[in-house]
């Protein structure tokens, strides 16, 4: 039998693939910490989930994941109500926030948009949160990645393709980034502590994300695709299923789709990308991961 | 003795390119930029990615008084510059009727008269061992008369004239003056949802701020006096230049018009 986890905190949670999650787990009684960039998309949600769910215990935070201080605070915010209402504990975080960005937009560190939304980012917050995930019996580092990670490699001459930028291929290597990331997590952490990391691959679901930074083509040509794609909520159950406790079968398995491994990528195995990255995250988030 | 690369206007978008670039090649940059706050963000980004020494003092360039402050601890510090990068700049987009006077103040003081008392003051403080190289941000409007740009068109003319100028005069003194002149720059928010708004024309005449910063370093290293990013966008320059500019500036007029109902409509429209 398997127990759902107790308390989750999920970024990226007013829209898409992170709101259906947030709303599945809290009509199980899963308490939910919410973070999104909008004010009033925050207030929705809230709103929403606790209409379906009156018993809901929901918490949501505002903050832009572009600027590392606000992920820093948003850190904060979360180790003080996980102090307060849930213990000192947590089970388990979803990556989810993602970027798309038609054009090279720097953020207030200095860094590419994508690069920092949809890697650095997820890689910040799990290292702000991991004193709470370390009280947890069995926490779960959860990343959203995606089939866009196969066939690219880490451009690790300009990682924040400042000189020669193009939305997909940025987009793709945040995505494989994601992959290294969870490798080495598990590398480094999965053995001596009780958290392991997922990669999730949610298919092509139904959202917004590929319109939401760009226009004119790209923006055009997403319309049409994502119409294709599967509901998010369909796309959360792998999510779901991945938050599952005490345990999943083939626990080992780094990436997941439709509730099943799948193989990644390749380049996503190399384990000294996985490490270079890790090192140079560390570096740009000004951080030392120490298990 | 160690030399700078100055930057104003270092943490708007393309101020943070420049400042990328310049320390992607392992230079040490002094910014400066109206709030501390983004400075200092901006800087510790920078030093964690490239591992260069950057200094930085907040400055309001529109106020003679806070110019005064700046040099006055760059002189403290006895700095020497081999790059200065004049980024600062502002526009209040929309018909002239309804800017205010203190908005139109605004435009002139930190485009022209900022730029200009930046570069004298710059020339006094320049790493005499090496060239000094000078980068003025004009834009492809400081080419033509712009209705509903008409003070900022305006503005950027005279720094295209102004760098055109000083590079001939101080040719013979190891100085360049390289005058970048982009089409719109995705920069902002706004500025993409401007870029979008112009629609295919917008798209076709856009280039990214990193590409740009990167390429204007290099035309500046090899003393280049004009730089228009694009290829389109030097052609819509060189065809511009067979036109009288009274007609130019008619055509610009209409189509600058157009887009704005176009843009506001869609506002209204809530699309």
């Amino acid at each position: 039998m398997t127990v759902l986890p107790k308390t989750v905190v999920i970024t990226g949670a007013t829209s898409g693939i992170g709101l259906a999650t947030a709303r599945s787990l809290a009509a199980q009684g899963v308490n939910i910490i919410g973070a999104g960039r909008s004010q009033s998309r925050c207030v929705e949600a809230e709103a929403l989930i606790r209409a379906e769910t009156p018993a809901a215990r929901v918490n949501y935070f505002v903050a832009d994941l572009a600027s590392q201080r606000q992920v820093r605070a948003l850190g904060s915010a979360i180790r003080e109500l996980i102090q307060r209402e849930f213990g000192g504990k947590l089970d388990v975080l979803i990556n989810n926030a993602a970027a798309v960005s038609d054009w090279y937009v720097a953020t207030e560190d200095g860094y590419e948009m994508q690069f920092a939304v949809n890697h650095l980012a997820g890689f910040l917050l799990t290292y702000e949160l991991l004193p709470l995930l370390e009280m947890s019996a069995c926490a779960r580092v959860i990343t959203v990645s995606s089939g866009s990670h196969y066939h690219t490699r880490m451009h690790w001459q300009d990682l924040m393709y400042r000189k020669h930028y193009f939305c997909l291929s940025a987009y793709k290597q945040s995505k494989l980034a994601n992959l290294l990331f969870t490798r080495e997590f598990n590398r480094r952490l999965a053995d001596v502590s009780n958290i392991r990391a997922y990669a999730v691959d949610p298919g092509l679901v139904n959202t917004e994300i590929g319109a939401k930074g760009t226009g004119g083509l790209i923006q055009w040509f997403w319309n049409i695709r994502s119409r294709s794609g599967i509901s998010p909520a369909e796309a959360a159950k792998t999510i779901v299923y991945l938050t599952a406790i005490p345990d999943i079968p083939q626990k080992e398995a780094v990436y997941w789709k439709e509730c099943r491994p799948v193989e990644p990528s390749q380049y996503s195995k190399r384990a000294d990308a996985a490490a270079r990255l890790w090192e140079i995250s560390e570096q740009l988030c000004g951080i030392v991961y120490t298990p | 003795m160690k030399s700078y690369v100055f930057i104003s206007g270092a943490a708007g978008g393309l101020g943070k390119a420049f400042a990328a670039e310049c320390a992607s090649r392992g230079w040490n940059l002094f910014l400066t930029d109206v709030s501390a706050g983004d400075l200092s963000i901006l800087t510790s980004g920078l030093v964690r990615l490239y591992n260069v020494e950057i200094i930085y003092y907040p400055c309001n360039l529109t106020d003679p008084a806070s110019r005064d402050e700046l040099w006055k601890i760059i002189q403290q510090r006895n700095l020497r510059f081999h790059f200065l990068i004049n980024v600062a700049g502002v526009d209040f987009e929309g018909p002239f009727i309804e800017r205010t006077s203190a908005e139109l103040g605004t435009i002139i003081r930190l485009n022209i008269e900022s730029t200009v008392d930046m570069t004298s003051r710059a020339l006094h403080f320049r790493d005499k061992t090496r060239m000094l190289r000078i980068i003025n941000v004009s834009s492809l409007a400081g080419y033509y008369p712009m209705p509903v740009k008409a003070i900022y068109a305006a503005s950027k003319r005279f720094l295209l004239d102004f760098s055109l100028a000083l590079h001939h005069e101080l040719a013979e003194s190891g100085v360049t003056v390289t005058v970048l002149c982009p089409a719109g720059m995705p920069t902002t928010p706004s500025a993409i949802s401007g870029i979008f708004a112009q629609g295919f024309m917008g798209r076709i005449t856009t280039k990214n701020v990193g590409y740009v910063a990167a390429k204007t370093i290099d035309r500046a290293l090899s003393g280049r006096m004009v730089y228009i990013p694009g290829v389109i966008n030097r052609i819509l320059r060189f065809l511009g230049g067979t036109v009288p500019p009274s007609l130019v500036a008619y055509f610009i007029g209409k189509r600058w018009l157009k887009i704005r109902h176009k843009y506001n409509g869609e506002i209204l429209k809530g699309v």
